[in-house]
């Protein structure tokens, strides 16, 4: 490995809810431009290492971004220094439009936001927001509200709302689920596109096509603990992979429902 | 020592009522997940019941008539009078759980705090309206007996209310514990659809519970009312300690609720002979007691620790429907000219009424920021403009502080005061957190407002106040509210209003509003959830505060009732009625709210000045009842159907392929953020 810190790194980081142990011992790298993915069965603690990552869980380990530890922060503190994540369930503020939803990532509340108000009304940057909207075909309905789009543009309002606001490190947590394959075959592309510009990304999905053909480096969990790391083609022949995923196919399309566990 | 003990029996009584207050609340939380703020009320009516047919045999009847069942000198026997008293109470919370808790099961919550703060308020109108208040006396229902236990004289009577309350808590939990209706009661306000399914009604579980507390509450007011003595209020605010020590049993817990209720009796009756005691300071001999129940508060929710479970919900409950406020020039001008010119054109007391209304509305405006755009409850706005008006009347009579620096000083220390009061909310929420912002309201109104040692019984005077020379003073010879005084209640409104329209529009709003949709995903967008909260108490306790400032120089001279806890509650239920969420619900609020213009017509025009809280409480009740997201609410929907189906039809007409599509939506954003 080169001198250059890591984007993102977490050594031995787990994570225990009661008597369960849903992370142990986790270590994983992300570097930036690249795309990793995170896979492994339905509660191998993928949702779980997200929530420690990004201060909605907590964790024993470290978790150090650009080199720098962020364990212990809390999530908003975290999120300015550049770790941005999407939910499983979408999450957005329903009452706000989606426009409205990304600029609430990009104008913060606070003393200077009131003078700001007052004197200039605070309107959202148009281009950072349009051009996140591009990004995700999505600007059609930057006046609609969450609740009237379909699940599959609700995932994507929320990754617009990821990358506004200064972004690093792109936690996705199954961006993918809802879309058909066209538009996961199109949300690759963009993710491919995103990455090379810059951030890091951290990809969940249960849908390996997409995994496989976007993603350099995969982890696979299960039961909480990394059990095989490569790129796409070791992960495919790996045999402790195939024997975790044995009674389930690989490509299992079913969305895993772990949600409320934060 | 035995004094002491002595006073602790003594407070049985007292403890007793908010026992079984406190375990009735339980019992209703548990079967409905309301916070029942009129359970004291409902009991006010059967303790007045009874003690009218105790003098003279009349049934009084909410409403129409009366009924005679005897006369002065041969009236209702005891046993039968507390029974149809009792039976009232029971009556009355059926009434109210088919007219108004039912229909609003699927409300937003604070669309039930409204309702049951407007059933509170209405039934103590109520209460003053249909009953001699004056006249009639609590007669007593319970043996005089005494016997000495050591060297302790105790009263049968405590020891009896004592009991009883025990037994309420006892019968209560052996309800909900061990029969099957009673936890079947339990099952359907968690899971409504599944107790249907296995063929439990839950409407008629929740009836039950109603009734029963209900009756509990009505009995142990009529027990314990000619100890305690009887008058209008102090029973519906008991709901508060009581409240206060059902949270210490985390809403669910009937044992604990029971025994933290009779101590919290004994304790505030053993301050009661520390006041008399020569080295305790002056500054505790009032209010103290009342300042209890906060403190009690917020030990159970930050030293207890753990968390209040909240009712499971089927579905995401609705939040009241926001129209973000767009400044347009025009409509600002009239609604302001218009005000301008009603002020010019009235004189006294309509004047007057105009005026209290405009600064009223500004309370209400401090609640739609907070409550409306943040989903805070807050009870205790008339508690932060009370402390800015007494801080007024120090600034300007003994610290000399000019006009309008003045009204910043004092608006800043009820900014302070706000966040602290906000603190508690970084851990609870809902109708919770609205009985944290009462109890803190309650112990501010009665420690601070009416405590001779802060704020002098002979008058807190105010300042005249003075801009450039120019006298601004609110009278002058006979003329009982001045046109310079009044326009200047109008500039400081206006200004404070349009700032607040900013914010609304702005970041402070839409990051407000995230808040209010989802804590945990404005975390994750990088939102200090917790500053933020505190910054909306900031800016809420501060709007209340310049309000509490305008009401002191309008008065002249204040006194604790110009910032009573009532008429910040009914504020808040009118403004949730009028609609929470916009600043056309506070100028509705402003004008219904308490001595404002809508008061000045039903006391001038109509000569009907003594309903005036019967009809606001009952408009209160219905507009909650028909319309649970608030009117303003209603409202909004309508109108974006209306423009979404407007804007669909030109926007398929407008529709080229030559505009871009960055371009299209640089404009959108534009028109629409």
């Amino acid at each position: 490995m080169s001198d250059q810190q890591p984007l993102l790194e977490t050594r031995d980081l787990s994570v225990r809810y009661g008597g369960v142990t849903a992370n142990q011992d986790v270590s994983l790298t992300v570097e930036p431009g690249e795309i990793v993915g995170l896979i492994g069965p339905n509660g191998a603690g993928k949702t779980t290492f997200v929530d420690a990552v990004t201060g909605f869980a907590r964790s024993t380990g470290e978790v150090r971004v650009g080199g720098k530890r962020v364990d212990g922060l809390p999530p908003h503190r975290r999120r300015r220094s550049g770790v941005a994540r999407t939910w499983q369930a979408g999450e957005l503020f329903d009452e706000l439009t989606v426009a409205q939803n990304l600029a609430v990532a990009v104008q913060r509340p606070g003393l200077r936001g009131l003078i700001r108000d007052v004197l200039t009304g605070s309107v959202p940057p148009a281009a950072t927001i349009g051009s996140a909207l591009e990004t995700v075909g999505l600007v059609d309905v930057a006046d609609r509200r969450p609740p009237e789009l379909s699940l599959g543009q609700q995932k994507m309002v929320g990754v617009a709302r990821a990358l506004v606001g200064g972004t690093s490190l792109l936690l996705l947590d199954e961006p993918a689920a809802g879309l058909d394959t066209h538009e996961s075959q199109h949300f690759g592309v963009e993710l491919r596109r995103i990455a090379a510009a810059g951030p890091g990304v951290l990809l969940i999905d249960h849908d390996m096509s997409l995994v496989l053909d976007v993603c350099h480096r995969l982890y696979v969990l299960d039961f909480g603990k990394v059990i095989a790391t490569g790129t796409p083609e070791e992960i495919r022949n790996a045999p402790q992979v195939v024997a975790a995923y044995l009674g389930s196919p690989l490509v299992d399309t079913a969305a895993a429902v772990d949600g409320g566990r934060s | 020592m035995s004094v002491f003990i002595q006073f602790v029996f003594l407070g049985l009584t007292l403890g007793a009522v908010y026992s079984v207050f406190a375990t009735s609340l339980v019992g209703v939380y548990a079967a409905t997940g309301i916070v029942n703020f009129a359970q004291g009320s409902v009991a006010l009516w059967a303790a007045y019941t009874v003690a009218a047919l105790r003098t003279d045999g009349t049934l009084v009847l909410p409403f129409g008539g009366s009924l005679r069942f005897g006369d002065v000198t041969s009236p209702m026997p005891m046993v039968l009078a507390v029974v149809v008293g009792v039976l009232s109470a029971g009556l009355l919370a059926l009434l109210a759980h088919l007219l108004v808790f039912r229909p609003l099961r699927s409300a937003p919550p604070l669309a039930n705090v409204a309702a049951s703060v407007g059933l509170m308020l209405f039934l103590q109108a109520l209460v003053v309206l249909r009953f001699d208040t004056d006249a009639l006396f609590a007669q007593p229902v319970l043996p005089f007996k005494t016997f000495t236990l050591g060297n302790v004289v105790v009263n049968a009577s405590d020891l009896i209310m004592g009991g009883t309350a025990v037994l309420v808590a006892l019968l209560l939990w052996a309800y909900f514990r061990l029969t099957t209706t009673g936890v079947a009661t339990r099952a359907a306000s968690e899971d409504e659809l599944a107790a249907r399914l296995v063929g439990f009604s839950p409407d008629r579980l929740a009836a039950v519970v109603w009734v029963v507390t209900a009756m509990a509450s009505g009995l142990i007011v009529v027990l314990g009312a000619y100890t305690i003595g009887l008058d209008p209020t102090s029973y519906t605010y008991y709901v508060v300690p009581a409240l206060a020590v059902a949270l210490v049993g985390r809403l669910t817990s009937f044992g604990v609720a029971c025994a933290a209720g009779l101590l919290m009796g004994a304790f505030q009756a053993v301050l009661l002979w520390a006041n008399t005691l020569e080295w305790w300071p002056s500054w505790a001999q009032a209010g103290l007691g009342d300042a209890i129940p906060f403190v009690v508060v917020v030990i159970a929710l930050f030293v207890l620790g753990g968390k209040i479970p909240a009712r499971g919900a089927l579905t995401q409950v609705a939040m009241p429907e926001v129209r973000i406020p767009r400044l347009r020039p025009l409509p600002v001008a009239g609604v302001v000219g218009l005000a301008a010119l009603a002020i010019a054109l009235t004189s006294d007391s309509w004047r007057f009424g105009i005026v209290t209304s405009l600064i009223l509305s500004l309370i209400a405006l401090s609640l739609v920021l907070l409550t409306g755009y943040l989903g805070q409850i807050s009870l205790a706005s008339m508690a932060f403009a009370g402390t800015a008006g007494f801080t007024l009347s120090k600034a300007t009579t003994e610290w000399h502080v000019p006009f309008p620096i003045s009204i910043v000083l004092s608006a800043g220390l009820a900014t302070l005061l706000g966040v602290g009061v906000g603190i508690p909310a970084l851990r609870i929420r809902g109708a919770q957190l609205a009985v944290v912002t009462l109890a803190a309201a309650f112990a501010i109104q009665s420690f601070v407002f009416n405590n001779p040692s802060f704020t002098p019984y002979s008058g807190n005077l105010i300042g005249t106040p003075n801009l450039f020379g120019l006298d601004l003073s609110v009278r002058r010879g006979t003329d009982l509210i001045t046109l310079r005084f009044s326009m200047l209640v109008l500039v400081v409104v206006t200004t404070t209003t349009l700032v607040v329209m900013r914010w609304m529009a702005g970041s402070t709003g839409r990051s407000f509003l995230a808040v209010r949709s989802n804590e945990r995903a404005a975390a994750s967008v990088g939102i200090n959830v917790a500053a933020t909260k505190l910054l909306g108490f900031a800016l809420s306790a501060f709007l209340s505060g310049v309000a509490g400032c305008l009401i002191g120089y309008s008065r002249g001279q204040l006194s604790a009732a110009s910032f009573s806890v009532v008429a910040g509650l009914s504020l808040l239920a009118i403004a949730y009625c009028g609609g929470i969420t916009s600043v056309g619900g506070a100028l509705v609020a402003g004008f219904i709210g308490p001595l404002g213009v809508f008061y000045v017509f039903l006391n001038q025009t109509l000569d009907l000045g003594q309903y005036y809280q019967v009809i606001s409480a009952g408009g209160l009740l219905l507009m909650a009842v028909t319309n649970p997201v608030g009117a303003a609410g209603a409202n909004a929907e309508m109108l974006r159907r209306l423009r979404r189906r407007r804007s669909e039809h030109s926007s398929t007409s407008a529709r080229t392929p030559t505009v871009a599509p960055a371009k299209g939506l640089t404009s959108k954003v534009e028109t629409h953020v």
